[in-house]
């Protein structure tokens, strides 16, 4: 089912500074020029590969009656990464990418883009959590898939108020007053009324 | 066998017996007294025990550190990992001690602690409860207290939220606080009951 998708040959950019997920506990954000590229599953845009400056930010923190757990998340994404969801505010934004345009974030031609796009594209549905071609427009549902440093992704999923992110150092689950935080250093479960924690309680910030 | 070796034999069998009869006397003499018996074991057999010993609560202590629970009643076991060496735990804890008594030094750094003792609150919140103080001011004393890992704010909403060690450190110093007043109350007391006595005396 995966080889259901594929890419778009149109290279777009983001016309203006973006917000491509909000909510309470975080959001994702990408700047002005980034390059994209659709994902589409027969003739429905699915989602987008970008390249730009963007910033992921969430607030992986678990609030617990004895105090808080953790601190926020703030990560910047400069290599292409995958965006699946909701596109229809995305296209609103969206303009012709030129010859200066992809130059800009070191390509030569449209090619060379395509060629990076198509690779993290493949990686990611290749070796990635998607194993299914579910629509994700039908629901309030997005992944983002953010090359991290061991040439891996760093995955954030959401499902309405549900949210999952595994990175290389932490993976953070929030679903309502369910909160799991594990990190190196500590495993956190809160249910609102009950914690378990098994770890260092906190560390403080770093210089 | 040559007949030496079996004189030799004969010979250790009755010193065995000689020394189990006088262990024997040993033992019933000790229970007359009513006391245990001990038993030099040796450093060998000794060491061999203490490593055994030392491997149980290593294990043990291990158990705990991957076992740690926090009910409704606030049980709870952290993990202390262990320093290189005890110099290397004295300039760590010292350190952080300083950081953290650094960060409770201020009235109005123990205020805002107080403020977020009940739950986050976002600096406009806080400012209310501090008028006394600008913002920037408020904004550099949250600082000191997130570098002291007593409070931590959430970078998408900017809530401010006290943390576990926060809260930990914040009913500590006020804790500290009220044992000196009353000391210095009970002081008093006693150096003024002092020197009515000893104008009497006069």
């Amino acid at each position: 089912m995966r080889k259901d998708y594929k890419l778009d040959s149109i290279i777009s950019k983001i016309a203006e500074p973006l917000v491509l997920w909000q909510a309470e506990k975080g959001l994702v954000e990408i700047g002005k020029d980034a390059l994209a590229v659709a994902i589409k599953l027969g003739d429905r845009h699915e989602g987008y590969v970008f390249h730009g400056k963007a910033k992921l930010l969430l607030d992986t923190i678990v609030e617990t009656e004895k105090g808080a757990i953790g601190k926020s998340t703030e990560k910047e994404a400069n290599e292409p990464f995958v965006m699946l969801g909701n596109t229809e505010e995305i296209q609103r934004h969206l303009s012709e990418a030129s010859s200066e345009d992809l130059r800009r974030m070191g390509y030569e031609n449209q090619q060379g883009f395509e060629a990076e796009a198509q690779n993290v594209f493949d990686r990611f549905f290749m070796r990635g959590p998607v194993h299914s071609c579910r629509s994700f427009d039908e629901r309030d549902g997005s992944v983002f898939a953010f090359q991290n440093k061991a040439s891996r992704f760093d995955i954030l999923v959401l499902d309405g108020s549900k949210l999952v992110y595994r990175a290389t150092d932490m993976v953070f689950i929030a679903d309502g007053t369910k909160v799991i935080l594990k990190s190196s250093e500590q495993f956190v479960l809160s249910t609102g009324r009950k914690l378990v924690s098994i770890g260092k309680p906190c560390c403080p910030a770093q210089p | 066998m040559s007949e030496d070796l079996k004189e030799e034999m004969k010979k250790l069998k009755e010193q065995i017996a000689d020394l189990q009869d006088q262990l024997k006397d040993v033992i019933d003499a000790e229970r007359k007294k009513g006391h245990g018996v001990y038993i030099d074991i040796g450093n060998a057999v000794r060491g061999y025990v203490e490593d055994e010993i030392q491997a149980v609560a290593e294990g043990v202590h291990g158990e705990l550190e991957k076992s740690v629970f926090i009910g409704p009643r606030g049980v709870r076991i952290f993990r202390r990992r262990a320093p290189d060496s005890e110099e290397d735990e004295h300039k760590v804890s010292l350190a952080e001690v300083a950081k953290v008594m650094n960060a409770l030094g201020h009235e109005h750094r123990l205020k805002i602690l107080d403020g977020l003792m009940s739950g986050g609150k976002y600096i406009n919140e806080l400012q209310e409860q501090l008028s006394e103080i600008t913002t920037s001011t408020l904004s550099s004393h949250l600082n000191v207290l997130e570098e002291a890992g007593l409070v931590v704010q959430e970078k998408v909403r900017g809530r401010y939220l006290i943390t576990m060690p926060g809260r930990t450190a914040y009913k500590m110093a006020t804790k500290a606080g009220e044992r000196v007043r009353q000391d210095d109350e009970e002081c008093h007391t006693h150096c003024c009951d002092s020197d009515e006595s000893d104008a009497e005396q006069v």
